[in-house]
């Protein structure tokens, strides 16, 4: 039993071709279409949407939803009248303390062309999360916000989200790391490679999938100590250092590309600057294009990026020892 | 300079007096062009709205047919509504030919696809985030039409004032099937053909003049309430 069943591969109208092996959204699952500008995130979210025809579909099964445009569109007429636009009297209520929460009750009595970018997109997810359906297909809901409003704005959208399922489209890593369950990276039309963010973003299925997702690392873990903008999250006791938001005691992913992950060789208990330094044994070595992806396993799998003459120069193999080091202004945390 | 002169002052001097045939010209002329505007608008806005935003069988051949009936001749519409109202047409026992009734029908007529072929084209012309909002809205199509009216409101306020330009404007339908009788059906068109034809060419210009006067007042009024709109 599933939300969403796709499996279609044919041509669009615009001449581009559209590959998606399969994608399955179960009932309550949060599913991250991911994917650089271009990829063909939007269309396929448009065609879940209904508003696109699916080229040559061989199985596509999905469940009425709601859909969030890309641009949410705001009609002549007031900001109220606007959020509550197709929304029986329950959803408008719940349309109005989502409004509340994501800080955009107070424009309600003003015409909406007269909002900012960012009034109009928390307005527009205020009534798509309201509306009834137990899918939701959005596209990019954390646009048009500033960095100040998106964690809280992410939040909401997630509480919103539960119990529910979606297929959510984004291009950043920490939407990507809080919004799903899943990933389904999007390259050229074609979705490459689906499954848990951290999976998908630490070992990308090929050189492409790599980089598109380009993280390499993404830990789960709670937020140990938090000193203003600095957090050091504990993922079952393997800690990383980072700078984001987070409350301590709660839930936190920290983020960090395999290129800001240095590979020494042997253990050091000093490595510089970095805040956070792990000695481990070498797991895995994968090629990345022109560079080779290290995977340590030091407590948990980190990955690095080294050149071929680094790799040469330091003699790594798989069980070699080594110590990975990250400053901790390369690492992002953010909420859970 | 003599002739003109002449022409002109004799038209003033209708202007000035604005006897009870003038004004029972110019009132016909409003009831008529009003009543077929408001019927031509009532039914040509809901089409349009349907033609802009709607999938539906039939959209090309009724797009096709709101489009050629925007161009008209209007005597060929009054020809049309004549035929059916002839005392041996099929309407014949109605009994409306050569009365104010069938020039509000003969006008609606031509109204209609003025209507809806502008409302078509102003909806057809919403953003395209407009219309993927408006899909993604889920409503109901009523609703649908209602909220997309409400955004082209300009639009369909354009489409008022030419349907009522074009109405109030032809001579052809109004004429095949009022019969300019004096005081029955008799409108400011119509009636400039008959003084033309006459050579009273002072009253024919004066009926001209308020004619044109009618229509700057509408615009006027239609280009007041875009500008108000439109944003500083």
């Amino acid at each position: 039993m599933s939300v969403v069943l796709a499996e279609v591969a044919g041509r669009l109208g615009d001449g581009r071709e559209l590959a998606v092996p399969s994608l399955a959204v179960a009932p309550g699952e949060r599913v991250v279409l991911f994917g650089p500008n271009g990829a063909g995130k939007s269309t396929l979210l448009r065609m879940l949407a209904g508003r696109l025809p699916a080229p040559g579909a061989a199985t596509w099964e999905v469940a009425s939803s709601a859909y969030l445009p890309q641009r949410p569109y705001m009609f002549r007429g007031g900001a109220g009248w606007n959020l509550r636009l197709g929304l029986d009297g329950a959803g408008a209520r719940r349309a109005e303390e989502l409004a509340a929460a994501l800080g955009v009750a107070a424009v309600l009595g003003r015409p909406a062309r007269s909002l900012s970018g960012g009034e109009r997109q928390r307005l527009a997810l205020a009534r798509v999360l309201a509306r009834p359906e137990s899918l939701l297909l959005l596209d990019e809901p954390l646009a048009a916000l500033d960095a100040r409003d998106r964690a809280t704005v992410a939040r909401v959208v997630a509480a919103g989200l539960r119990g529910r399922s979606a297929v959510v489209v984004t291009h950043e890593h920490d939407e990507a790391a809080v919004l799903g369950d899943r990933v389904a990276v999007m390259v050229d039309g074609s979705v490459r490679q689906v499954g848990p963010p951290a999976e998908v973003f630490a070992l990308p299925a090929d050189d492409e999938v790599a980089a598109v997702v380009g993280v390499g690392n993404l830990l789960r873990g709670t937020a140990a100590v938090v000193e203003d903008t600095l957090v050091a999250v504990d993922a079952g006791g393997f800690v990383v250092w980072g700078l984001g938001s987070a409350v301590a005691g709660e839930a936190a992913i920290a983020l960090f590309g395999a290129e800001a992950a240095t590979v020494y060789a042997g253990a050091h208990d000093d490595a510089g600057s970095a805040r956070n330094a792990w000695s481990g044994t070498v797991a895995e070595l994968r090629p990345a294009g022109r560079l080779v992806e290290v995977i340590v396993d030091c407590g948990a799998r980190v990955a690095a990026l080294v050149t071929p003459g680094s790799l040469e120069a330091l003699a790594l193999r798989v069980g070699s020892p080594v110590t990975v080091a990250v400053k901790a202004t390369a690492v992002r945390v953010v909420r859970a | 300079m003599g002739f003109l002169g002449e022409v002109l002052g004799d038209a003033l001097d209708l202007l000035a007096d604005f006897g009870p045939e003038l004004r029972e010209v110019l009132g016909l002329t409003l009831v008529v062009s009003g009543l077929a505007t408001v019927i031509g608008v009532v039914l040509g806005v809901p089409l349009g709205l349907a033609l802009g935003l709607g999938r539906f069988r039939g959209r090309t051949l009724a797009t096709v047919l709101v489009n050629t009936g925007m161009g008209i001749p209007p005597v060929l519409a009054g020809l049309l509504l004549l035929l059916l109202l002839w005392r041996d047409g099929p309407l014949g026992s109605w009994g409306l030919l050569f009365t104010p009734t069938a020039m509000v029908a003969a006008q609606a007529l031509l109204a209609l696809p003025i209507a809806a072929g502008i409302t078509a084209g102003a909806v057809r012309g919403l953003p395209p985030d407009a219309k993927e909002q408006l899909a993604a809205l889920g409503l109901p199509r009523r609703t649908a039409g209602l909220v997309a009216a409400r955004e082209v409101w300009p639009g369909i306020a354009a489409a008022v004032a030419a349907a009522f330009g074009r109405v109030v404007s032809e001579v052809g339908a109004v004429l095949v099937v009022g019969g300019n009788i004096v005081g029955e059906t008799r409108v400011l068109t119509t009636a400039i053909v008959q003084e033309a034809r006459q050579a009273r060419f002072g009253a024919a210009l004066a009926l001209g003049v308020v004619l044109l006067l009618i229509a700057l007042a509408v615009n006027g009024v239609l280009t007041w309430l875009q500008l108000r709109d439109s944003p500083a």
